[in-house]
């Protein structure tokens, strides 16, 4: 048999199952909630202490269940749990594009009583706020952030490049400088991290991807946006090995001094100032460059859901659960702790955070800016074939006109089909 | 007992395993038929049945016949490269002397380990920045992976390295199985080593041939994990095999029905595969049958 063959047969096996489970899932206690989320770091003790003061304050139990750290892997498993009926879990992470996606498919409970849009607004950054508000409806609560960062060597590049073409001058300067140096790092394997680099290069040519609730791929600042990514590759201004870097490479190749420039996410930056690093004290961080000026940086970061079907007396429990964990109490130990981004403004304030997380801090004019990939429900579904569509592209398969015009067939057609 | 009470017990017995097999292999596979039938997409909420729509979808699609491509490239060519390199290795397991055992161990390795896990290691290699190969061929090798053409190929070559001694031993025991008066009998005759091989050794070694060719393309045209691990497909889907665009359009797209479609195509593929190779064991068998 095939694998999927395998994973059917298995997922067919699970059904029958559920019924039988079901009623074992019935008998746990109210004050029990499962929260599943993915593992924040090498030390589980603050986070740990976290949950233990929740459950000091509520009596609630809370068993924590660990998600793969990969976004398309743990996605996977929650759409099938979620997809089967299943109430093995109360509270989940999600990834900013997947909210829109699942609170269609009605798998996550309304927290707007709990958590009014306006408030949403007012006390998290904008860009996470944007995903989680549905219409007039609250289905998230942002809990950390990530947006995408031009990291540049200090030593090489005098002023961080606002342009484009000044970033392709400042490379040249810096190659004329240290001879053999490659450019440009970023991420453009075939998988999630090319769309991102994607869509920021789309919002720099000052493009849109959403026109309504369609995904508008083929216009053209889309076009521009994918030639230029191209171009780096073909004018040498980034490594042919580009194509196939996801942000480990990049970061690899930047921290051994490979590399002028990288674009990547703020959990490269401790990385590169560890003792043993090459490049430490040699590093730099900006916004993005734009065609005109700086472009806003892709937003990542994980937000909590409840699942609709956990019973209403444990929705409540869940409902507290969410609020402790995402108050700007908990956010400032995440920054601080695990390095993660506060999803509230008012933590990037917290003299705690700007004592001992600093670069953090320092980020809030970049997050405040970060947008989300497309926010519709379609996104999800038309990933895999826009990502097999850019891939082709940036390595020079495909013309980016000719690539741009299959995705957007492929995204009408599945997006017309749920018409 | 007369042979007809006999003939009933007889299918008695085989009534578990039949029941077995068909719960567990029949069952899936109706299931997943049913499936393909269907326009299923759990997350939208949507389930109706669309009869064939999906194969003709899928007959309209670039993708589709590219992944079919591919895979049938990447089992036909690393197949073939495993058979070739497996016979001078099966014949100097033969004939080596002492210290047999150690090298038939060593020879092993690669097919121990884990297939992700050796394909994690060529995926290192074959860095860009830090690999091996990058540093023995600068330039040249710089981005093996980035290169369309040399991506699949770079996936070839995992799955012959690993594969191999697997084929090896698979012919080792085909030529164990021949006596060796045959050989003895014919170097007293005056046959070289050559005319031995050609004779004797070949013809009596078909059958163990065709058992590894009919392991390994099944094997391999339900390629996964090698290609996954090094290039998830990309650059630009040309090095995706049918099993990988199975699992990402049920998985990652969610089209329950479209994924089950490829999955019963890639099953129809594998069992056309494994009759020709059946019925090539069997005309040999029936050829060498006394008259």
């Amino acid at each position: 048999m095939t694998p999927s063959l395998r994973a059917l047969s298995l997922l067919a096996l699970a059904a029958a199952f559920g019924a039988g489970c079901r009623t074992r899932e019935d008998t746990r206690a109210a004050s029990r909630l499962i929260l599943r989320y993915q593992p924040l770091g090498p030390d589980p003790a603050p986070f740990r202490e976290l949950v233990a003061s929740f459950e000091r304050e509520t009596g609630m139990e809370v068993e924590l269940q660990a998600l793969p750290n990969g976004a398309d892997l743990a996605h996977q498993l929650l759409v099938t749990s979620l997809g089967a009926g299943g109430e093995d879990m109360d509270v989940f992470v999600l990834d900013v594009v997947w909210v829109a996606e699942l609170a269609r498919a009605g798998w996550l409970a309304d927290l707007s009583d709990a958590f009014p849009p306006a408030r949403v607004r007012e006390e998290f950054l904008a860009g996470p706020a944007a995903a989680v508000v549905q219409g007039d409806r609250t289905f998230a609560v942002p809990w950390y952030v990530d947006v995408g960062l031009l990291y540049y060597r200090t030593d090489l590049v005098p002023e961080p490049p606002r342009t484009y073409a000044a970033l392709a001058a400042a490379i040249r300067a810096a190659q004329a400088e240290a001879p053999g140096i490659a450019g440009y790092v970023w991420q453009g394997r075939q998988y999630e991290g090319l769309s991102c680099n994607f869509f920021e290069a789309l919002w720099g040519h000052g493009g849109e991807a959403l026109e309504g609730d369609r995904l508008r791929l083929d216009t053209p600042a889309a076009r521009a946006a994918l030639g230029w990514l191209r171009e780096l590759v073909a004018d040498g201004l980034s490594p042919r090995s580009v194509v196939t870097a996801a942000e480990e490479d990049a970061r690899r190749a930047f921290q051994e001094g490979r590399a002028a420039f990288m674009r990547n996410w703020p959990y490269a930056w401790p990385l590169l100032q560890d003792p043993a690093s090459p490049v430490r004290g040699k590093v730099g961080v900006a916004p993005l460059p734009g065609e005109t000026g700086p472009a806003p940086g892709a937003l990542g970061g994980w937000q909590l859901a409840i699942s609709s079907r956990a019973p209403p007396a444990r929705r409540a429990a869940a409902a507290r659960l969410v609020a402790h964990l995402t108050s700007a109490g908990a956010n400032a130990v995440l920054a601080i702790h695990y390095g993660r981004n506060p999803a509230r403004r008012a933590a990037y304030d917290d003299p705690r955070v700007r004592a001992e997380a600093p670069f953090i801090a320092g980020l809030l004019p970049l997050v405040e800016r970060a947008r989300p990939r497309p926010v519709t429900p379609y996104y999800m579904l038309a990933a895999d074939s826009l990502q097999g569509e850019l891939s082709a592209a940036v390595s020079g398969l495909r013309l980016p006109a000719e690539a741009l015009g299959r995705a957007q067939a492929q995204a009408d057609a599945i997006a017309g089909v749920a018409r | 007992m007369t042979a007809r009470s006999e003939r009933r017990l007889g299918a008695a017995l085989v009534v578990p395993a039949g029941a077995v097999l068909a719960l567990v292999a029949l069952g899936p596979l109706l299931a997943t038929a049913w499936l393909s039938l269907r326009h299923r997409v759990p997350v939208l909420g949507e389930d109706r049945f669309v009869g064939l729509g999906n194969y003709r979808g899928l007959a309209a699609d670039a993708r589709f016949w590219g992944a079919l491509a591919n895979t049938a490239y990447f089992t036909g060519l690393s197949v073939a490269l495993e058979l070739l390199l497996a016979l001078p290795l099966a014949l100097a397991l033969h004939h080596a002397g002492r210290g047999r055992g150690a090298l038939r161990a060593a020879v092993l390795v690669p097919w121990i380990l884990p297939t992700v896990v050796a394909a994690k290691l060529w995926a290192l290699l074959l860095q860009p920045d830090l690999g091996l190969v990058a540093r023995l061929w600068p330039g040249g090798a710089a981005a093996v992976l980035a290169r369309p053409m040399l991506a699949l190929h770079a996936a070839i070559l995992v799955d012959v390295w690993k594969t191999t001694p697997f084929v090896a031993l698979l012919l080792l025991a085909g030529l164990q199985a021949i006596p060796e008066d045959l050989a003895r009998a014919a170097r007293v005759d005056g046959a070289s080593g050559g005319r031995v091989f050609r004779s004797i050794t070949l013809p009596l070694l078909r059958p163990a041939i065709l058992l590894a060719l009919l392991f390994r393309s099944l094997d391999a045209f339900r390629v996964f994990d090698v290609v996954f691990v090094l290039t998830e497909g990309g650059p630009g889907h040309t090095t995706e095999p049918l099993s990988l665009y199975a699992y990402k359009t049920l998985l990652r797209a969610g089209s329950f029905g479209r994924g089950a479609a490829i999955s019963l195509v890639t099953f129809l593929c594998v069992v056309a595969i494994g009759l020709a190779w059946l019925s090539a064991l069997g005309e040999r068998r029936h050829a060498e049958a006394p008259p």
